[in-house]
């Protein structure tokens, strides 16, 4: 991916950010952190489910970016250095929290042999009755385990291939907790809107 | 096909193609057919949690501090004539943010306290009502005009990144203000109204010192 010839309302764009900051720049550091905050903050703040803790991180994120930005040569997309970066960083605070970053694969951990019964009644589609809000709510309710490998699929784009590269487990348990986060979500999502449902 | 031996293939389904044996079993059984559009619907939804929320202004405030302490920011470099233009600016406009900064604290201090009912309805007081929400709104949209302003004559480049802060602080402060309006008695809601205040605050201190020479 070419380096993104994004341009900010100063007429600066992503490239020439990137030089000046090499340079120091103070203008320049700021127009580079304003393009790319949200996308760094939205990935702690998801992985963490903690605002204060998201908010240090995508400090540190920056920080060790801005560091390290005169050895950027524009091989690969800023964007694409800055976010691996910040996926590190979460990782590396999670595994220092002692937090799971991936459940291990149980052996004994199979599925129902019976099919998954339905949670809660009427048994209705959450097609057209959850938003954004709703989701964001569940996935921090989402274990740390789980949530780490939704966010980083399902949130973020990343493939399992990625992942099990980033977070050190195989491609096979990627996949295997990805649809258990999936599922726990819709479990979580139709208890929640069932408990709506019943408030006078 | 059972449904036990669909669900089995669940995990590459909602992301991939189905076989023709898949397909017959989501066209004769509902519960499977419900189960695989909700997991698709948590999918699809997902990518709009990207890049969706934005920092408290004071990451930047700290990340700057931070690549001063450690040399990596150099003062940019004035060239005479601007050096004399820059100090024969009137200073006054810079320092008006101050009382607008403190009172943005004070309200959200009062706030905090219970001092403030927080009530637009008919409920509140002639003295309450002075100080509920749409009179605070209208002091709020004519400052950040005036700041935005002033922000464009001393520093241009940084009006785009201040104008989008202010956007996004204001949004949320008006998501905590229907928070609290839905529940005065919400202690949670308060608080995090106090801080949407305390975060609009920095935005305009960080715009004061911008525009010191």
């Amino acid at each position: 991916m070419a380096t993104a010839k994004k341009s900010q309302g100063n007429g600066l764009t992503e490239a020439q950010a990137i030089e000046r900051a090499k340079q120091g720049d103070a203008e320049a550091f700021e127009v580079l952190y304003g393009m790319h905050k949200r996308r760094v903050y939205s990935l702690c703040l998801r992985m963490t489910s903690n605002a204060a803790e998201a908010e240090d991180l995508a400090q540190e994120a920056f920080l060790q970016l801005f560091r390290k930005i005169s050895t950027f040569r524009g091989e690969s997309a800023f964007s694409t250095w800055l976010h691996r970066l910040s996926v590190n960083v979460v990782l590396m605070h999670l595994r220092k929290k002692g937090l799971p970053v991936v459940p291990l694969e149980d052996p004994l951990d199979t599925d129902e042999e019976t099919p998954r019964k339905e949670i809660g009644a009427p048994d209705v589609s959450l097609a057209g009755s959850i938003d954004r809000l709703h989701l964001q709510n569940a996935v921090g309710s989402l274990p740390p385990g789980y949530r780490t490998i939704f966010v980083l699929h399902d949130v973020e784009g990343y493939e399992h291939n990625e992942i099990a590269e980033m977070v050190g487990c195989s491609i096979g348990n990627s996949k295997s907790q990805l649809h258990k986060a999936r599922m726990k979500l819709r479990e979580l999502l139709k208890t929640s809107r069932a408990e709506k449902a019943g408030k006078p | 096909m059972t449904c036990y031996e669909f669900q089995q293939e669940l995990p590459e389904l909602v992301d991939g193609g189905r076989t023709a044996e898949q397909e017959s079993h989501l066209n004769s059984c509902r519960s499977c057919s419900e189960l695989l559009a909700d997991l698709t619907v948590i999918s699809e939804l997902a990518s709009s949690l990207q890049a969706s929320e934005d920092p408290n202004p004071r990451v930047w405030n700290s990340i700057e501090a931070a690549l001063r302490k450690e040399g990596l920011i150099r003062q940019p470099q004035r060239e005479p004539g601007l050096a004399l233009v820059s100090r024969s600016r009137p200073r006054p406009l810079a320092f008006w943010w101050a009382p607008v900064a403190a009172t943005l604290l004070i309200v959200a201090g009062l706030l905090f306290y219970g001092q403030l009912p927080f009530s637009r309805g008919s409920r509140s007081t002639p003295a309450q009502a002075s100080l509920s929400g749409p009179k605070l709104a209208s002091f709020a949209d004519k400052d950040d005009q005036q700041m935005l302003e002033v922000v464009q004559a001393h520093a241009p480049g940084m009006r785009a990144a201040y104008a989008n802060n202010l956007r996004a602080v204001n949004a949320y402060i008006q998501d905590a203000e229907e928070s609290v309006q839905q529940d005065p008695n919400d202690e949670d809601a308060r608080e995090t109204l106090v801080t949407a205040y305390e975060q609009k605050a920095v935005v305009y201190e960080m715009a004061m010192d911008r525009s010191l020479p």
